[in-house]
């Protein structure tokens, strides 16, 4: 019995540790394996200051998180600053120097003998020291952490996550700011990870460095990685099976000192079965999927282009952005050179010229994802220059990319709710304290993405991933997804590529539909039959700066330009 | 002075070790980007293999190495083409290859226990002798590392430049989906790659064999250090691996002049962290 | 009275009759091993269960104790997992119900300790060398010399030999910091000069940058901390770079003479007194039984696990023949305190002080020709 509880209070640790790790890596997509040292932080906390200052449970619990989570913030920072390969060792290495630390601060931390005699956990007057007591305890905390987790997994601030894991680029292109996103996702994740760790300084009265090595970090990435990245249930599933299975294998009798071997051998072999068996681990992630549900059916199809679009403000033909002499170099070559633009309510502008002539270049300039070396850029009259590309797009302007970057593993109506502007669910601490606010705008969100997707023509796709759609489909759900911004400005990077004429028709009509709802659009384009059709003025570009620009009609029979770019 | 000496060949002859390590993973991650947790246990078995060559069969030390080194490069294969090639079939993302790597490792490691017991494995019938710098002394094993780490680099160098199969090797690591476009077969480079860059750890595992002997733990430090010169080194690059490894050994010993030993891991990994946060991309850039 | 009380009088009237019951024997005496049996050092575990699983045959084959038998139930700590342990401990105590329990490494046997104290079961460390575990438990008891005798031991030896400057070299682990500290109390207590104390971390790549630290402090003699194997690779490394001072260490098995090879020659042993000898049949007995069983000669942790099960044999059998409900831990540990002296395969007989640790004699052995060979007993005390 006795036992039995000690096993459960380790699924219950463990759980905690997993679902809080799949927040980083299943969630937000960060590597960062370092997830021991966070565990170790919160163990140490209780250590020190129950042998210390004779500090008791509840305050270790809270001293911990507080000073695991400023940890996880710590560790962020060398986060947003490399990616991939490099996270994963950067964060090795951490977690190397913990445990260096641990070992060789001894005065604090007991260095190599760890730290004995921590005093349990009293509740109401009984001192929790036994595997059965200590259980409830266990079960209760690991289910709260389990809530805490899902309701940021669940919250439109969790589909946001996703997005960022999908496209870091296409996130920050709808507005998501990913600084302070990759900042609470770190927090949290410490932080929880911290209460495991709290607990088990409890629970054994003891914590060693060696509990917190390397190792252990990869165990609990296996337990996320068995369960499924992105679902938290498979999490606590994955930590349940990791935890069980070598105490199962105990009961197999195998002879001689060579037993524990043997068992490992064979935990080694069922990981790889289990992992062959389910690919994607054990729980694919559809659960975390925002369902659409009797919302979809009160949206009719090809809704109109009001219900979609709101009207942009101001008088048409009024200067919304004004670039001017705007240059950006990278090393030695001159990408774009003393560019000037304006861009005006209800027109279409197309920006043509050969390949390489600067014209992606100026759209990265125009919304914040480059800083250009000289010039400025005005969105009605304030100085937009500088500022980050989430930030271009709260001020209403936004761009689409050339290369789609969908998000792929979200669904068609999350890729556009994930794009809508001031969500209260994207604020952490709302999710948590005024979840009632947070459920109602979501709810408006839904019904809103969906009028969207029926207005580009998406709404029988609604809850398809973005990964099943056809080209044309992918071409709509980027226009949908720019839509959602609500911005007034619209760079598009070539929409209208690799389409059939049809569809090409489509969206001419949506654009031409947005010019009408006063936005200021531009458009990066080769086909000169659409520019010809939808452009109000074309802005002729070639190695890096304006050469001509005109009205379409007037511009096309320029010889010159014929020869430099017809042929 | 005597301990700088001392502490700078220390440097260079783990850095040997160290590069060895890492051109084998570099040539098997490189190329075919499987995270290969188990080229630790590979190394150690085929370090066993020598082992049980020369001491139990009473083979020269010299054969064993050879029918190791073939026998280490077709336990590789097998790591591929039974573990690593179904996932890659089925499409898994690659963090499931590296839990299912990972599950590789526990069960390779327990069986070297299990076959040859968890005692310490040494090789006494190879002599060796000690010279001296100055007052700074090193083994003819450890002069064997340099010169391992030197004739395997050039030859892998020459290899990759020179051959068929290293252009095509180099056009996968570049960009595996153009290679398969190009018409390059990628399963069998894969093999390749296992095979070769398994035979590179055993040459490191011979020469660890007569240095320090064996223990069937050994591989985890093996393998880590491995992947961090590949990664500090810059992905893709033989190179960036080679200098990295040199560049952590060079840290590990020469860090340690003025500073308490028992810190030796800090100091390598500040350092690190520093280098990858000011050149995130490693030493040697990709195009 | 419902049925549902009815049916709970009646559990309860069956559990108290089967605990009167407990009087009678077990069908088998089980005794708990928590080993490292996996992980960074396995080779421990082999030998500590090697010793234990001996004694634990040879009880049997003599019948065990009053026809009952006795049995190992091994746990494995993977080489100083806390929690590893202590999910053993409870499975030992709760699916097994062992009574006593032999740990073996400090931090573990710290980790489980809590438990055996509120279990009141006897816990019998062999292996660690940790201050910490001593007088913290009624149940708790050590049969290895604790790192500060060994210390002072090995102290006196190097001064005896002339040695004025020492330089240390340790294993960063709770074991190397509790023999650095002992040390250098002991050496600076005697006025001399300690010049360095080199650590490394145990998953060390390589320690040649410790050595080359430790050559230029130019001791005149080396106390080597490291465990085994990196014992015998630290003086493989130093004899190879020159270093010809005498080393003394704290722990030396066979295998690091394997690693060490050739340069194991003159390397000086203080340590708990084990030695095979004619004088001392049990141990030349024992030897002799672990060499056709393992086929290697058995170190002083396969001695001192060997030797703990003997001593829970002897306590139950004494608790026996005491009567009652003789098998439990109080019940053990109150028969050790009835006559804290056991005969022991070290010679003679071994002695628990009243802080749970039994007095073994501290010797001083030379490695020559790969033999640990008997120099003196030490006056460390």
């Amino acid at each position: 019995m006795e036992y039995l509880a000690h096993i459960l209070v380790m699924v219950c640790l463990y759980g905690i540790l997993a679902t809080s790790f799949n927040l980083l890596i299943g969630f937000g997509g960060i590597f960062a394996l370092a997830h021991a040292t966070f565990y170790a932080s919160g163990a140490y906390a209780a250590g020190i200051l129950g042998t210390k200052l004779g500090i008791g449970f509840p305050l270790t619990l809270l001293a911990g998180v507080v000073v695991t989570a400023g940890l996880g913030l710590l560790v962020a920072f060398p986060a947003m600053r490399v990616g991939s390969h490099y996270l994963v060792v950067i964060t090795l290495a951490l977690q190397a120097i913990t445990i260096d630390v641990l070992m060789n601060s001894k005065p604090l931390t007991g260095g190599p003998d760890g730290i004995a005699g921590i005093p349990p956990v009293s509740l109401f007057g009984t001192a929790l020291t036994s595997p059965v007591t200590f259980l409830p305890l266990a079960a209760v905390m690991a289910a709260l952490c389990c809530a805490v987790a899902w309701r940021l997994g669940a919250s439109p601030f969790g589909r946001s996550l996703r997005a960022m894991r999908e496209n870091e680029a296409a996130a920050q292109a709808v507005g998501k700011n990913l600084v302070r996103m990759k900042l609470v996702v770190f927090a949290m994740s410490a932080g929880l990870a911290s209460v495991a760790g709290t607990l088990i300084a409890h629970y054994i009265a003891f914590v060693n460095p060696e509990s917190f090595t390397i190792e252990e970090t990869i165990l609990i990435l296996a337990m996320v990685i068995l369960g499924g990245m992105g679902n938290l249930w498979g999490s606590l599933a994955g930590a349940a099976i990791l935890v069980l299975l070598p105490e199962g294998l105990k009961f197999v009798h195998v002879p001689g000192d060579i037993a524990d071997m043997v068992r490992q051998v064979i935990y080694g072999v069922v990981l790889i079965v289990i992992l062959r068996l389910r690919p994607e681990g054990l729980f694919p992630e559809t659960v975390f999927r925002t369902p659409t549900g009797a919302a979809r059916s009160s949206v009719p199809a090809n809704g109109p282009l009001s219900s979609a679009v709101e009207r942009a403000g101001g008088t048409p033909g009024e200067v919304v952005v004004s670039a001017t002499s705007l240059s950006k170099h990278f090393g030695g070559i001159q990408a774009v050179k003393d560019l000037t633009i304006d861009l005006k309510r209800g027109e279409i502008v197309g920006l043509i010229g050969p390949n390489g002539a600067g014209k992606t270049t100026a759209f990265n300039l125009l919304s914040g994802f480059l800083r250009p070396t000289g010039g400025t850029i005005l969105y009605r009259g304030r100085d937009v220059t500088t500022l980050k590309p989430h930030e271009v797009v709260a001020a209403g302007l936004a761009r689409s990319f050339q290369d789609l970057k969908l998000f792929t593993k979200l669904t068609v109506v999350e890729n556009i709710l994930v794009s809508l502007p001031a969500q209260p669910g994207d604020r952490p601490l709302d999710v948590y304290v005024r979840p009632g606010l947070v459920r109602r705008a979501d709810r408006e969100n839904v019904a809103r993405a969906l009028e969207i997707a029926s207005f580009v023509g998406l709404l029988a796709k609604a809850d398809e991933t973005a990964a099943n759609l056809s080209y044309a489909e992918e071409k709509l759900l980027v226009i949908a997804r720019l839509l959602a911004t609500g911005a007034d400005v619209l760079l598009l990077d070539e929409p209208l590529s690799g389409l059939d004429t049809v569809t090409v028709e489509r969206i001419c009509g949506v654009i031409r539909d947005l010019a009408r709802a006063n936005k200021a659009v531009c458009i990066i384009e080769h086909n000169l039959e659409v520019i010809r059709g939808v452009c109000d003025e074309i802005v002729f570009i070639d190695e890096g700066r304006v050469l001509t620009k005109g009205p379409p009609d007037t511009l096309m029979r320029d010889r010159e330009l014929a020869e430099r770019y017809f042929g | 002075m005597d301990l700088l000496i001392q502490l700078t060949l220390n440097g260079l002859f783990n850095g040997a070790h160290f590069a060895l390590l890492a051109m084998g993973f570099a040539l098997i991650f490189g190329t075919t980007g499987v995270v290969h947790f188990a080229y630790g246990p590979v190394y150690a078995v085929g370090a066993y293999a020598i082992w049980a060559l020369a001491a139990l069969v009473g083979l020269p030390f010299w054969l064993a190495v050879l029918l190791g080194i073939a026998f280490t490069a077709a336990l590789g294969v097998g790591c591929y083409l039974f573990i690593y090639r179904p996932f890659e079939i089925s499409g898994s993302p690659p963090f499931v290859v590296l839990v299912a790597s990972l599950g590789l490792f526990i069960v390779m490691k327990n069986l070297i226990g299990i076959v040859f017991g968890t005692g310490v494995k040494t090789v006494d019938s190879v002599a060796y002798d000690v010279h001296f710098v100055g007052n700074a002394f090193f083994t003819t094993v450890q002069l064997g590392q340099v010169a391992a780490a030197l004739l395997v680099g050039c030859g892998i160098a020459l290899f990759l430049r020179a051959s068929r199969y290293g252009k095509a090797i180099r056009a996968m690591a570049d960009n595996r989906e153009m290679a398969t476009v190009i018409g390059i077969d990628t399963t069998r480079l894969s093999i390749l790659v296992f095979a070769l860059g398994s035979a590179v750890s055993a040459v490191a595992g011979a020469l660890v064999l007569l240095r320090d002997g064996l223990n069937p733990n050994m591989g985890f430090g093996a393998v880590f250090v491995a992947f961090v010169a590949v990664i500090v080194g810059g992905v893709g690059s033989l190179r960036g691996a080679v200098i990295a490894a040199f560049l952590l050994a060079f840290v590990q010993s020469l860090g340690m002049w003025q500073i308490p030993t028992e810190w030796q891991n800090t100091i390598v990994f500040v350092v690190l962290f520093g280098f990858l946060l000011a050149r995130p991309s490693g030493i040697v850039r990709r195009a | 009275m419902s049925k549902r009380t009815l049916f709970a009088a009646l559990v309860l009237s069956s559990a108290l009759t089967s605990g009167a019951a407990l009087a009678a024997d077990p069908a088998v005496y089980k005794i708990g091993g928590i080993f490292a049996m996996t992980g960074a050092s396995p080779h421990y575990g082999k030998v500590m269960s090697a010793g234990a699983q001996l004694a634990v045959d040879e009880i049997n084959a003599q019948g065990g104790i009053d026809g009952v038998k006795l049995q190992l139930v091994i746990e494995d700590h993977k080489s100083g997992s806390a929690q590893a342990a202590v999910a053993g401990m409870n499975r030992l105590i709760d699916v097994e119900g062992v009574k006593a329990v032999l740990p073996s490494f400090s931090t573990v046997t710290l980790a489980t300790m809590p438990i055996g104290d509120q279990k009141k079961v006897m816990m019998i460390n062999g292996g660690g060398v940790s201050a910490q575990t001593v007088g913290t438990s009624p149940y708790m008891f050590n049969i290895r010399s604790m790192a500060s005798d060994l210390a002072a031991g090995i102290a006196h030896r190097a001064a005896e030999q002339g040695a004025k400057k020492l330089a240390q070299i340790a294993i960063k682990s709770e074991f190397g910091d509790a023999t650095i500290a002992a040390t250098t109390k002991a050496w600076e207590g005697m006025g001399l000069k300690m010049v360095a104390a080199e650590q490394f971390q145990a998953d060390a790549a390589n320690i040649d940058t410790q050595v080359a630290k430790l050559r230029a402090s130019q001791p005149d003699a080396i106390a080597n901390w490291p465990t085994t194997p990196q014992a015998g690779l630290a003086v493989k490394r130093m004899r190879e770079l020159g270093m010809k001072q005498p080393v003394y260490c704290m722990e030396w098995t066979a295998e690091d003479t394997k690693v060490a090879g050739k340069h194991a020659e003159g390397v000086e042993v203080v340590t708990d007194y084990f030695a095979a000898t004619d004088e001392n049949p049990w141990s030349k007995r024992f030897a002799d039984a672990y060499k056709a069983k393992f086929g290697e000669m058995p170190d002083f942790y396969a001695a001192n696990y060997y030797e703990g099960v003997y001593v829970i044999a002897e306590l139950i059998r004494r608790a026996k023949a005491k009567g009652g409900d003789y098998y439990s831990g109080e019940r053990l540990v109150q028969a050790l305190w009835e006559n804290p002296t056991f005969d022991s395969v070290y010679g003679k007989t071994l002695t628990f002080r009243k802080n749970g640790v039994a007095q073994k004699p501290v010797a001083v052995f030379r490695l020559e020709n790969g033999e640990q060979t008997f120099v003196k007993f030490t006056s460390g005390d």
